[in-house]
This record gives C-alpha cells, sequence and structure tokens, in this order.
C-alpha cells in the first residue's frame, strides 16, 4: 500500500511570552486546529505524534503524548507518541505522520507541537538550552544559546562573499512586517531599517533584530490519507509530495562548512527528488530565520540562487512578496517567534493555507510550497515540499 | 538561604542540571580526557585499525566500526580564524560579559569553536596564537558505598598565548 496524503487542518495557539501553562498551549492550538476544518470529527483522529524539545526541562514532563490526547479529548489506536529534533521536532513529527499514513499504518493523524519555555526565572530557559548542542563538548564552551554560532556564520560570509549589515536588515524588516499582519504572531508591530540598523548590539554583527525570540505557544495541524480527506473537506486539497532530512556531523568540530550547508543541500535534493520538482518551481517558502543570516544562506543552498548571492537576492527583494520567492509570509521565526517543537508545524499551516488560497498575504496562485528548519548546531536540516497535486 | 517550595533538595547537587560532563569512570568510559587534561594535555582517541581520529573520543571507530581505540596528543596550541563577543545573552556560568569565542584551526586537526578567557573585548585577532588553559570546576558529589566523596572535575577554555 502506498497511500497519497493530505494536510487538511491546522491552527495555532497565539505565540509570545505566554501567560499559561504548556497543556494550556496544546489545547488552544487544538482548537484552532478544530476550528479550521469543522468537518472533521476529533474522535475519527486514529494517531497522534507530539514534538516538544524542552518538555522535561522547562515543564518537567515526559511521556507527553498521552498527556495531550486526554486533554485535546482524542483516543489514539494506531500511534500516540513524542518526537523530537529541537527546532526541527515538528517538522518531523509531520514526515513520521507522512510516512505512517503513506503506509496504511494510521489514517487520520494530528501532529500538535509546542512548548512552555518562559519560566518563573528566566535564567532557567537560557541555562537549558546548554542541552540543545553536544552538551558535554560544545555547551560546555558556553555555546548552547546560538547568538555567538550565527555571528561566526554570517562573519565568514561577509568575508567569503560580501554580504552586508543592510542585507541581513532586509530580512528582519521583511520578517517584521509580516508577522504585524498575523495576529497569532510575538510581534505584532514592524520595524523600519533604522531601528534594525541601530538596534542593541549582541554578538557582532548580530544586534537584537537579527535574532529571533524565546517563545512561548503550540502548533497543530491533521494529516490524512487522500481518500479520507477527500470526503474530510471542501477546501483545495493541499498534498505532502515528498521530504527529506539530513545530518551530517553533530558537535562544531565536526562541521564541514560554516557557510556552506551541507546537510541542508543533501535533504532539499532529496525533498526535490522525491516531490518531483526543482527550486524554479516552488512558489512560497517558510525557511528557518533562527536569525537573519540563517534566511540568506538557505536562500542560496536551496537553490533560489547563487551560492554568495543570497545577500544582493534578499536585498533586492528576491525572496519578498511579489519577488522570485516569497519567503516567511507569515513572520517567519524573526516575527511569529520560535516555540521549538511548534515552529515545523506553524510553517505547515501557512504553506496549507498559501496553497488552499486562504492566506493572509496570499501568493497569487501558488500550486507548490516548501518548508526548512534547521537544528542543534546548524546539524540537521529537514526539508519538505507540498502541492495542490500529488507528486 | 532557602528556597522556597523546594526545601528538600536544600543542600543536594542536582547532576541534571549540571553545566559539565560527568568526569569519573563510573559515569563516564572517556574519564581518561580528563585526567590527561589536569597534566595539561589535550588528547583525543586514535582507531588503531584505520588510522582515524574522532574527536570527541569514543568507543567506537565512526569509520571502520572497530572498537581498537588508543588515548593521542593533540596539539595544545591553534591560530585564530576569527572571533566573535557575545554582549548580551551570557548564559549562567560563563562570567560577565563579554562572553569570547574563536573559531580556531588546531593544527589542522580540526578547526574548533572554543572559549577564550583571560582575554579582554578588543583583544584578540585573526591569526593570533591561541593555547589550552584548564581550569578546576564544580566538584561532583558522588556515592560510594555509604560515603558520599567530592569528585574534583577540571574542564578546558583556550587563551591567549602570550
Ligand atoms: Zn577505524
Amino acid at each position: 500500500m502506498d497511500r497519497n496524503v493530505c494536510i487538511i487542518a491546522g491552527g495555532m495557539s497565539k505565540w509570545g511570552v505566554r501567560d499559561g501553562s504548556q497543556r494550556d498551549f496544546f489545547q488552544e492550538a487544538a482548537k484552532a486546529c478544530y476550528e479550521d476544518n469543522p468537518q472533521l470529527n476529533p474522535k475519527d483522529i486514529d494517531g497522534l505524534l507530539v514534538a516538544s524539545a524542552y518538555t522535561e526541562r522547562t515543564s518537567y514532563q515526559t511521556h507527553l503524548a498521552p498527556l495531550v490526547a486526554e486533554y485535546v479529548g482524542i483516543r489514539p489506536k494506531n500511534i500516540c507518541a513524542r518526537v523530537e529534533l529541537l527546532c526541527a521536532s515538528g517538522s518531523s513529527a509531520i514526515i513520521l505522520a507522512f510516512a505512517l499514513i503513506k503506509s496504511g499504518q494510521a489514517d487520520i493523524v494530528m501532529v500538535a507541537g509546542g512548548e512552555k519555555l518562559y519560566t518563573p526565572q528566566k535564567w532557567e530557559v537560557f541555562y537549558s538550552e546548554l542541552a540543545s548542542v553536544d552538551h558535554d563538548w560544545d555547551g560546555t564552551q558556553g555555546l548552547g544559546l546560538p547568538p555567538p554560532v550565527f555571528a561566526m556564520v554570517a562573519k565568514q560570509h561577509m568575508k567569503q562573499f560580501g554580504t552586508k549589515k543592510e542585507h541581513l536588515g532586509t530580512i528582519s524588516v521583511k520578517n517584521r512586517r509580516n508577522s504585524a499582519k498575523n495576529p497569532k504572531a510575538q510581534f505584532q508591530t514592524p520595524v523600519t531599517m533604522e531601528e534594525v540598523m541601530s538596534g542593541r548590539m549582541i554578538v557582532e554583527p548580530l544586534t537584537l533584530y537579527d535574532c529571533c525570540p524565546i517563545t512561548d505557544g503550540a502548533a497543530a495541524v491533521i494529516l490524512a490519507a487522500e481518500e479520507k480527506a477527500k470526503d474530510l473537506t471542501d477546501k483545495p486539497l493541499v498534498y505532502l509530495r515528498g521530504t527529506g532530512q539530513a545530518s551530517v556531523n553533530n558537535m562544531s568540530a565536526n562541521m564541514p562548512d560554516w557557510t556552506t550547508w551541507e546537510a541542508l543541500k543533501i535533504a532539499a535534493a532529496q525533498a526535490y527528488k522525491k516531490s518531483k520538482v526543482e527550486p524554479k518551481d516552488i512558489d512560497v517558502a517558510m525557511t528557518h530565520d533562527c536569525f537573519t543570516i540563517s534566511e540568506i544562506i538557505e536562500m542560496e543552498d536551496l537553490g533560489f540562487c547563487e551560492k554568495g548571492e543570497g545577500g544582493p537576492f534578499v536585498g533586492d527583494g528576491g525572496n519578498d512578496l511579489g519577488g522570485k520567492i516569497p519567503t516567511n509570509t507569515d513572520g517567519g521565526l524573526l516575527g511569529c517567534g520560535h516555540p521549538f517543537g511548534g515552529t515545523g508545524i506553524r510553517q505547515a499551516i501557512e504553506v496549507m493555507k498559501q496553497l488552499r488560497g486562504d492566506a493572509v498575504q496570499q501568493v497569487p496562485n501558488a500550486t507548490i510550497g516548501l518548508t526548512h528548519n534547521l537544528s542543534g548546531f546548524i546539524a540537521a536540516h529537514t526539508v519538505l515540499v507540498y502541492g495542490r497535486e500529488v507528486a | 538561604m532557602t528556597t522556597p517550595g523546594i526545601s528538600i533538595l536544600q543542600g543536594k547537587y542536582m547532576v541534571t542540571m549540571d553545566l559539565f560532563p560527568q568526569e569519573s569512570k563510573e559515569f563516564n568510559q572517556m574519564y581518561p580526557f580528563f585526567d590527561y587534561l589536569k597534566e595539561g594535555r589535550f588528547t583525543t582517541t586514535r582507531c588503531k585499525d584505520c588510522g582515524a581520529e574522532p574527536f570527541p573520543p569514543r568507543l567506537l571507530c565512526p569509520e571502520c566500526y572497530a572498537t581498537n581505540m588508543e588515548w593521542i596528543d593533540w596539539p595544545t596550541t591553534g591560530t585564530v580564524i576569527d572571533v566573535t563577543e557575545e554582549v548580551v545573552g551570557v548564559p549562567l556560568g560563563f562570567g560577565k560579559p563579554p562572553l569570547i569565542h574563536a573559531l580556531i584551526d588546531l593544527q589542522g586537526k580540526r578547526t574548533f569553536f572554543v572559549r577564550i578567557i583571560n582575554c579582554q573585548q578588543g583583544e584578540l585577532k585573526s591569526g593570533d596564537t591561541v593555547k589550552l588553559a584548564v581550569f578546576d570546576i564544580d566538584p561532583v558529589p558522588q556515592e560510594q558505598g555509604r560515603e558520599v566523596v567530592e569528585m574534583p572535575r577540571v574542564f578546558y577554555a583556550f587563551e591567549p598565548a602570550k
């Protein structure tokens, strides 16, 4: 059995510095997801995958999936488990749900992801981030929080390719302008290039608006086998066409190249091949803008522009609305925030809306969309391709 | 000082919140790395079968899958490729800002992104030489029979070679 798989519903809680607990946000996300598709009876969901990275740290809770199932009112009978790949936990869970449905192991799977990251005293979440990299060898060098890593990436990219601080600024301005139109996003106000360029120094050359924030929140989507999906939604069907996920190193000392992300190129090649598309076929993309420099390198390594030309490409509006590849139309990580397990799912929701034609900032006639996550010390990359038609 | 709400943990050392790895042989088979570090040596494991020198040190050769590893010395000085200085957001345990890191070329073995200590902001430049710096870290109280013994520990960063 090899079935086609559709994404038939999606919703998220309000993201930001939130009042509430992890379990509160999962309920809010499920409610928004159910409201997105009233034709679906949640009792028919036969699988649940939960994506959360810091649940043991900042919520002191393992065995999270049955807890979420209980709280959101579903009784999975084919799969009920958690998936963790830090910042790519959500998209990893979508890949697994896709495989389960494609193979006939499950018919209708909810993928829910989120985090309560803010603790009553903030030092605790920063301290816990030392577990995000190789704790013993990189965390001990003070590299848990990512700004120094991406500052080094930016410095090397600037040195090798002449990328400018203004190019980084273009990404902040674009994604904050987009998030200001997304009521669920953490940041509801746009920023100007002047504000961005005079932002508070974090790690040179990265200033405040180059860095995504720490965020509470959750998101959920529902995937279904095509034959079920046809009965469960009147909206245009959106298919998951193909995926790729690659890791070539974990510890920083084994990183093959700081400015060309080898694992991203491998994951993208896999996703394009399985989806039977090329970079030029992609109409809209959600890429992992944890830092402004990340989105620039992603444009290059996903094949949307030539290597080294990411700076001028974004500077000329190449990845803005109306450009060659509109990117992070919902605000991305820089605008929406980044509750680790939720991010890949937020990206899926925005691509689903773009392909259905009901996005807030709609890309005209979008038929193929892409999502990308990076995770850890730029150690793993995840690429998914969605389309209005099957591959 | 009392800790409201979790008074039962008063005086307890929480290894699950430890910044540094466990270095005793009971909790880490790579303990020789830390013993050598105490002698000022920076080491890793070499595969006797295929000659690979993986870092971090390990039991299993990632190239030929042998478990026939030996300890070897690596250089303790490297050349700075580039420097970053974190002025905001330095995590607990890493002192006052700036937290300085450098990407260093360890004489062709690897490029390491490491913490630089004993260094002023603006001091370190590309092309400079840095050397291994070993320092004491908090010991871990560990049960040995009915006793609790403090296990001493060290860790490393690099510092400007003056
Ligand atoms: Zn070997």
